[in-house]
């Protein structure tokens, strides 16, 4: 069996997708947690191994897949033929399934193998993805690929869906359609991530940081962004740069995001936060107060 | 548990993989409101305890009948310890490291002094391993770019106090440890992550980006910087006061529990007293009393003061900071005043 890839050279959406399909999958959304998984993965590989594969977990939701989580299955490749653990993954599975029972099989990820010459996509994918499209629910998988290859600067992921081609009746080739692809990630996931960027940075900041330089940061930033804009408005008043109706609306709107406060209710507001605020730290003060007297009594008693 | 560590030397830091972090975080999530535990795997080495890998612990199983359909394969029906041990079989077999170091838990709002936390934790720390710690993560106090992840321990104190089943007094401020904690990453991670997240703002605020083909990078943006500006201070500070009077009604009835017992045992000794006026008699009944099964456990309070420090300490924290973002405001509005004369 031949395996084929088709991209698009230019444009972002791939040549040969039918969009307007409600059942065919056009659009993979993936959390970071997979690609660090297969990263990870990929280097904890056998040696021998050229890339490895795993199983991608999520949600299907009519034409768009959400990946949310994923495990690694061994696996062993040898010239055309390939051996999946398949006692492994269905394990696996359960294991995986008592703690979510909402994710499902949605497809299998692959790191690029390193042999020479060869693209993104090996011979015997089509042989795993077949694999895979009796493990899913809809019997449509899609596909991962971590380009883990280092050929250029950066570390390309592809996603890709298959559909088989038949000449008379003959199953001759599948063909790959590149799927359009885009990261998601939530609120505390993103908070992760800025703080695994910083510790990049930073090789010795711990996850103590200090407060009050952080807000100094937030304010500088937020300073430099209110005179960029008021830059460029300048500019446009004394003609320099020719205005932007666009630009302009999305200033007016952020400006009537501002709430006007009258200065009067703002001191109202100000002085009921200060004196909640001075409150509680009063009351938690007095009870770290109560809590050493209860200390020293419990330490006397039955010593 | 099947691998022990050799506990040389106690660890002096924990270094955490993004890979465990973000399942963690996803874990800790996905199941809320209920709180969750899981396992660690990683390594020691050189002082430093990491942290490679996390796997959840399955819920206690609720004897349901809508489970029939996993009745047939075997990982279904496994329960607790025999999971992770299936579990860590299963990742062996795809080069995962091995070794469970610890295990983490889901708090809420920063409850983390429970008799329940020290016994786990006590049984990790002398069964497992001496290197064995807890992770806890805040899913609910995680907001605004600030990420609560904590890492303790039992101190040698305490583990030397539970192990000859004391009840005598010993310092709250001694039975847990923090662990300084320390986020890293392999190389590939962060050659993807200095690809993918965009922290300096530029690109506009949604989180959702389309792919380019041709091998362009997806992004995302991870930039908090502007959430931290949040005023809001309400509902953060109500919660914590209405569990610290929670806490502190709790301290209230052991205290009770307490007196109740002395007075009890000042009774018997009283008695002794009548009969023969020996003081040092009474000493030493004294002592044996508090030893007595009989005794309420002092534990129990202990933990308890223990946890409403940790609230004050938050609540000071957070006070400062939102005072100081206050008068920034008010800053900016005295500004406005002063434009507008």
């Amino acid at each position: 069996m031949a395996s084929q890839t088709a991209f698009s050279s230019s444009g972002s959406i791939p040549a040969l997708l039918l969009e307007d399909d409600p059942e065919v999958v056009s659009h993979l959304v993936v959390h970071p947690l997979v690609l660090l998984h297969v990263l990870d993965h990929h280097t904890r590989r056998q040696e021998t191994d050229g890339r490895v594969i795993g199983t991608l977990l999520g949600r299907r939701d009519g034409d768009k897949i959400e990946v949310t989580n994923c495990f690694a299955v061994p696996h062993a490749e040898r010239g055309d033929e390939v051996a999946i653990g398949k006692d492994f993954n269905k394990q696996m599975l359960a294991l995986y399934n008592r703690t979510n029972r909402k994710e499902t099989v949605v497809g299998w990820y692959a790191s690029a193998a390193l042999s020479e010459g060869k693209g993104l996509i090996a011979d015997t994918s089509s042989l795993i993805h077949e694999f895979y499209a009796g493990e899913s629910d809809e019997g449509d998988p899609v596909h991962l690929v971590v380009d883990t290859r280092m050929q250029t600067d950066s570390i390309a992921i592809r996603a890709f869906r298959s559909t088989p081609v038949t000449v008379l009746g003959e199953p001759l080739a599948n063909l790959f359609h590149e799927v359009r692809l885009s990261l998601q990630s939530t609120e505390p996931e993103t908070i992760c991530l800025n703080q695994m960027t910083k510790s990049h940075d930073n090789n010795n900041s711990t996850t103590k940081q200090k407060e009050d330089l952080a807000l100094q940061v937030s304010m500088e930033k937020l300073y430099s962004l209110l005179d960029t804009a008021l830059q460029y408005v300048d500019s446009v008043v004394e003609g320099k740069v020719n205005p932007d109706p666009e630009v302009g609306r999305q200033i007016a709107d952020t400006l009537a995001c501002v709430p006007r406060v009258r200065p009067e209710v703002f001191d109202r507001l100000f002085n009921d936060s200060l004196q909640d605020l001075l409150m509680v730290t009063y009351l938690s003060n007095i009870t770290r107060t109560q809590l050493a007297v209860a200390e020293k009594l419990n330490a006397s008693l039955g010593v | 548990m099947a691998a022990v560590i050799d506990a040389g030397e106690r660890v002096k830091e924990v270094n955490i993989e993004g890979l465990a972090l973000l399942k963690i975080v996803k874990h800790c999530h996905d199941c809320l409101p209920q709180m969750v535990t899981g396992s660690l795997l990683g390594l020691v080495e050189n002082g430093v305890l990491e942290v490679t890998h996390a796997f959840a612990f399955p819920e206690t199983r609720n004897r349901d009948k809508n489970m029939e359909n996993d009745s047939d394969d075997v990982a279904g029906g496994l329960e607790g310890h025999e999971y992770q041990l299936e579990m860590m079989r299963m990742l062996r077999e795809v080069n995962v490291d091995n070794n469970c170091v610890g295990w983490y838990q889901s708090m809420y709002l920063g409850i983390y002094s429970t008799t329940a936390l020290l016994e786990n934790q006590f049984s990790y720390q002398t069964d497992l391993s001496a290197n064995a710690i807890v992770v806890l993560y805040d899913p609910m106090q995680t907001a605004h770019g600030n990420l609560t992840l904590k890492c303790y321990r039992l101190t040698d104190a305490c583990l030397e106090y539970k192990k000859q089943g004391k009840n005598t007094y010993i310092d709250p401020n001694n039975i847990f440890e923090p662990v300084p904690v320390k986020l890293t990453n392999p190389g590939l991670v962060r050659a993807l992550l200095a690809d993918m997240v965009v922290t300096d703002g530029s690109a506009s605020g949604d989180l959702l980006y389309n792919v380019t083909t041709g091998g362009a990078s997806l992004t995302v943006n991870a930039d908090t910087t502007f959430d931290r500006l949040d005023l809001s201070t309400n509902p953060y500070l109500e919660k914590h006061l209405e569990y610290l009077c929670t806490w502190v009604d709790e301290l209230a009835a052991e205290q009770q529990k307490f007196q109740y017992y002395t007075r009890q045992l000042n009774q018997r000794g009283g008695n002794r007293n009548n009969n023969n006026n020996n003081n040092k008699k009474e000493e030493v009944d004294d002592s044996e009393g508090w030893a007595s099964s009989s005794a309420p456990k002092r534990m129990e309070s202990l933990l308890v003061s223990n946890q409403i420090r940790s609230y004050c300490n938050q609540m000071d924290k957070f006070a400062g900071g939102s005072l100081g973002k206050l008068f920034l405001t008010s800053g900016l509005h005295k500004n406005e005043k002063a434009a507008a004369k």
